[in-house]
């Protein structure tokens, strides 16, 4: 997770477009379909009309929230794989406490959303808790916090969260009033993806310029170094890792708010695993990250809009920037091993 | 033998297969986060070759192939490239959940309805021959690590890759060789969940399995045996679930009962208490 210089993060990056042009092309060849047309279908459903483009922003929100929560654990040394779980774990808070609040809109909003960001942070803790006490690396607790939050979500939209009219399994419906409504008619995009912006610049202000940012850089760095001159390290892990896993959870509440109006099963196109790639092809950095994401974003509305006109599978939208990212991994490594 | 237990030993058996592989990369030193990523190409393999007029025992042939293939791919970025092997398996699990969706839309196109394929015939108490045999590749690894040349070699990669080297060996031929063999281990547990469980393709159709057989592995301390006993308990625990389910009414929330495979491995995670007895090298690059 160092940070790399202006010319080599150039050579990752055309290399890691080069092998993301191959595979799109590739994929449209072998799907049957014409490349042209299915690019221009690509292109056409993320940014080429309003509806398109804010098809992208009301995907993006979650993404960018996400990539930056990754990017904030990433950068201090943890390793936060549950992004998925502590996602999924906010858009649960959000779906069983939005229908019971009433009274402004706004103040529905800001405690729906309190509650999701409580829930992200809430579902770090047992992996954060086997890591200090009992050494459970917390790649592995976070990945089954993210088996146990799905499991969940199965569950509880048959169970206790289940909307009693209609057998359906989603939970009850978020009261009109306080849905997000569009920010211009025709589109779908809402003030969540102007929330999920801010809060990237905040992120990347505090990551990477502020003293408690240099902190927690530090203790991702070199742990031992920055244990020598007297950091807190576990202290700045845990404030690292819940503050990750309260963005991720607040990303669950805003789908919720913003997007689905509800929680059903299955809930998450894999929000918490993009995010991650996100958050890797921008190096860590939080703004990086976030561009990323809306690149993703820009990819997965697109790719639906090739699967209705071109028939090209919509997955590519999830092969691509697994592609994107183990390119830029092959292609770091390589160019650290050629430095040393 | 009554069905609750058989249903726990056929569950039991592909996490046993690809926990088994899991361990054996980890004891060369590696690590493949991956994994579910690889079952899900075995089952793909296994479901698309049955489809196209494969035997079932051929199908399992082909996925195994298949995951040799992905273990060459892995080791490529993740040894032989030195790319963090964590963040490689990260990708890896898109690429081979995206991967298997995009072929599986193109081989059942668009109508959606379900493609059944001819599951292994069953051998003795109910489970076929694979699932049966499962039970014993952990053995089989055991005696591999303990008492032959190739097996020390593979442990010395593991813990002390320096060494290794010094005496002539190579890490990298080593953990690439590991991750071969990790990745055919793991498709074939893929492929007996679609030739066995649910005769079938769906998206994601390894349901986390991948993950709970890293818990597995940790759980065991590294330890081929000590894979039995976490595997017959997360399968019995999905049994119970499946019994559970179809029984209804018990009180318990029913999301309790999907959670609970997840919940055990956690819990089995805790218990081991981390990373005692974890080779040490683990997840460091070849030098």
């Amino acid at each position: 997770m160092t940070q790399e210089s202006a010319a080599r993060r150039f050579v990752v990056a055309a290399i890691a477009l080069a092998a993301a042009a191959a595979a799109l092309v590739g994929l449209t060849l072998l799907a049957g379909a014409s490349p042209i047309d299915a690019l221009h279908a690509l292109a056409e459903g993320s940014v080429g009309s309003r509806a398109a483009l804010g098809e992208t922003l009301a995907r993006a929100t979650a993404l960018v929230l996400t990539a930056i929560a990754a990017s904030l654990a990433f950068r201090a040394g943890v390793l936060n794989i549950g992004l998925e779980g502590q996602f999924l774990a906010g858009a649960v808070a959000a779906a069983a406490v939005g229908p019971l609040l009433s009274g402004a809109p706004f103040v529905a909003r800001a405690g729906l959303l309190v509650a999701s960001a409580l829930a992200g942070a809430l579902w770090v803790l047992p992996a954060a808790y086997l890591e200090a006490r009992r050494g459970v690396p917390e790649v592995l607790s976070t990945i089954l916090l993210n088996l146990i939050a799905a499991a969940a979500v199965s569950g509880l939209v048959r169970g206790a969260l289940q909307d009693p009219r209609g057998d359906y399994p989603q939970s009850r419906a978020l009261p009109d009033a306080v849905r997000l409504a569009p920010l211009v008619s025709g589109s779908r995009a809402t003030a969540a993806i102007v929330a999920a912006i801010a809060l990237a610049l905040l992120v990347t202000l505090v990551v990477e310029a502020t003293p408690l940012g240099l902190k927690l850089r530090a203790t991702g760095l070199a742990p031992a170094a920055a244990r020598a001159i007297g950091l807190p390290g576990a202290r700045l892990r845990l404030l690292a890792f819940s503050a990750s896993g309260a963005l991720a959870g607040l990303a669950g509440g805003l789908e919720v708010l913003a997007v689905t109006g509800r929680l059903y099963d299955p809930f998450s196109a894999g929000a918490g695993y993009t995010g991650i790639a996100a958050a890797l092809l921008g190096g860590s950095h939080p703004l990086a990250a976030a561009a990323s994401a809306m690149l993703f974003a820009a990819l997965g509305a697109g790719s639906s809009a090739m699967q209705r006109d071109t028939g090209v599978p919509g997955a590519l939208a999830t092969i691509v920037p697994g592609v994107l990212v183990l390119t830029v991994l092959a292609a770091r490594a390589r160019l650290t091993q050629k430095r040393a | 033998m009554s069905g609750f237990f058989a249903i726990a030993l056929l569950l039991a058996a592909p996490l046993l297969l690809a926990a088994t592989g899991e361990l054996l990369l980890e004891r060369a030193g590696s690590i493949q986060i991956g994994l579910e990523g690889t079952m899900l190409i075995g089952a793909f393999t296994a479901f698309a070759a049955a489809r196209s007029g494969a035997g079932p025992h051929a199908a399992l042939l082909a996925a195994a192939c298949a995951g040799l293939l992905a273990g060459a791919a892995f080791a490529a970025f993740a040894v032989a490239g030195r790319a963090d092997p964590i963040l490689v398996g990260t990708a890896w699990n898109l690429v081979a959940a995206g991967g298997t969706a995009f072929s599986y839309r193109l081989l059942a196109g668009a109508t959606g309805s379900v493609l059944e394929v001819k599951a292994l015939p069953p051998f003795a108490f109910g489970l076929p021959a694979a699932a049966l045999a499962a039970f014993f590749v952990p053995a089989v690894l055991e005696v591999f690590l303990t008492r032959t040349r190739p097996g020390l070699a593979l442990v010395a990669a593991g813990d002390n890759p320096l060494a290794l080297e010094a005496t002539g060996g190579s890490v990298v031929a080593v953990r690439t060789a590991a991750s071969v063999a990790a990745g055919a281990l793991g498709a074939l547990g893929g492929a007996l969940l679609v030739l066995t469980v649910s005769p079938t393709f769906v998206e994601g159709v390894t349901a986390g399995r991948g993950f709970l057989a890293l818990a597995l592995v940790v759980f065991a301390r590294w330890k081929p045996l000590r894979l039995v006993p976490g595997a017959l308990l997360v399968g019995g625990a999905t049994a119970l679930q499946y019994r559970l389910q179809a029984g209804g009414g018990t009180g318990i929330p029913y999301a309790v009962f999907l959670a609970l495979p997840g919940l055990l491995a956690l819990f089995a995670l805790a218990a081991a208490r981390g990373r005692g007895g974890a080779p040490k090298a683990l997840g460091t690059p070849a030098p």
